[in-house]
């Protein structure tokens, strides 16, 4: 076993306890979110340690299950933004995307020479032929995006677009090739506040024509409370 | 005692994993009856783990609230983590409760713990253990030298950062950082054998 494997597995089990902090963590996690192979240590590390977690059950209150149900659960539910905006419905023949986000940290627990929050999100398509892991990064202002499943016809590439609420959808940039993609964001997805959507779809090679998606779109995301730039 | 009370030991046959898969894939399409009923299979291992990190009843029910949260909006993501279903939800579980144990300490005040009950029966050393794994990672604890051994549940458990287990053990950390990777690289060796 090699020596840089060794570290990668500390650093990976180090993750997993919630040993590292400030930059090395944030730096680690990213590679958790792009790097499939270290992804994979990290994943056997936190196996691993679970097992000191199964302990024997203990029954909750019940007023646990019933605030839950309320909090996840009003009686009014907003309609999702791109529901609302039809923006994407129209171009996706109404496909639904399944769409997750998860806010990996948050800054209000480190200091005030902290990095901006790094949001993760996955885009994947209803017919489930098509994944990819979107980090958006704001300490950079970029978004790293890596597939997991499918990828652009043959003869065709993905372009990646973004929207904040009630604007239409801008391109962020091409992915002609490649499992990842890092891509820098543009001043106004930068700037977005709140809800940020992100879409990927399939367009002829040197992207759409008409500055909107004009291919399959695979899926799109919603990021909640996203923070602006500066 | 026929009846079960809030707190009580919970039947001890581990949630089958088919189901709690199947479960997890109908919450990750939004449906809520899948997360009412993944919540009455699968709360009870849950809230065990609230209650061994945050020892306090109170915080170990938010810490409950905020897991079933997570797992409502990120149940899509658990086929992409790999983890089988239990190690899915018992690791967001902890980390959970490691984050509000976190927040807990870098704001209260040392007063502030005084009036919190203890988690009946929650401590490692009472606890007995659930699955062949979590025999097996005890076992394989008990290899390791005792400093090693609570470097990692010190970390894991109770959520403390390299400076405080250097501190709680009295060694630089430097010293901490080496004890504690040698540690987990023997436990690695030990439970892959």
């Amino acid at each position: 076993m090699t020596q840089s494997h060794d570290d990668d597995e500390m650093l990976a089990a180090e993750l997993a306890l919630g040993l590292l902090e400030g930059d090395e963590r944030d730096r680690v996690q990213r590679r958790a979110a792009t790097d499939p192979g270290f992804a994979g240590l990290v994943r056997g590390w936190e196996t691993r340690l679970s097992t000191m977690a199964d302990l024997p059950p203990v029954t909750a209150p019940f007023s646990v299950k019933a605030a839950l149900m309320a909090d996840l659960f009003p009686e009014t539910v907003k309609p999702p933004i791109w529901k609302r905006l039809g923006v994407w419905q129209a171009l996706t023949g109404g496909a639904v995307a399944v769409a997750l986000v998860l806010v990996l940290t948050l800054t209000p627990l480190r200091g005030p020479n902290t990095t901006g929050p790094l949001y993760t999100a996955e885009i994947t398509s209803d017919i489930g032929d098509f994944r990819v892991v979107a980090v958006v990064d704001k300490s950079r202002q970029e978004v790293i995006l890596t597939r997991t499943l499918g990828g652009a016809p043959e003869g065709r590439i993905l372009q990646v677009w973004a929207h904040g609420p009630d604007e239409p959808a801008q391109s962020v940039g091409l992915w002609p090739a490649g499992e990842s993609i890092r891509l820098p964001l543009p001043p106004d997805i930068a700037a977005v506040r709140g809800t940020l959507t992100l879409g990927v779809s399939e367009e002829p090679p040197g992207g759409s024509l008409t500055g909107s998606p004009s291919g399959r779109v695979f899926g799109t995301v919603d990021i909640a409370n996203v923070i602006g730039a500066g | 005692m026929t009846e079960a009370k809030e707190g009580d030991r919970a039947d001890n046959t581990p949630p089958p994993q088919d189901r709690v898969e199947g479960l997890i894939a109908r919450v990750s399409l939004g449906e809520r009856a899948a997360l009412a009923e993944l919540y009455d299979l699968t709360s009870a291992k849950l809230y065990a783990v609230s209650l061994r990190v945050l020892r306090e009843r109170q915080s170990a029910e938010d810490a409950m609230h905020d897991t079933c949260v997570k797992i409502w909006k990120n149940a899509g993501r658990y086929r992409v983590t790999g983890h089988s279903p239990m190690t899915w939800l018992i690791t967001i579980a902890r980390n959970t409760a490691i984050d509000r144990l976190r927040a807990r300490r870098s704001h209260a005040h040392v007063g502030d713990y005084e009036d919190t009950l203890a988690a009946p029966g929650q401590t490692p050393e009472q606890a007995t253990i659930a699955a062949s794994d979590a025999r097996r990672i005890v076992a394989c604890l008990d290899t390791l030298p005792e400093d090693r051994r609570a470097a990692i549940t010190g970390a894991y458990l109770d959520g403390q950062s390299y400076a405080e287990l250097a501190e709680a053990a009295k060694v630089p950390l430097n010293t901490m950082r080496t004890w504690l990777r040698r540690g987990l690289i023997a436990l690695r060796e030990c439970m892959d054998r």
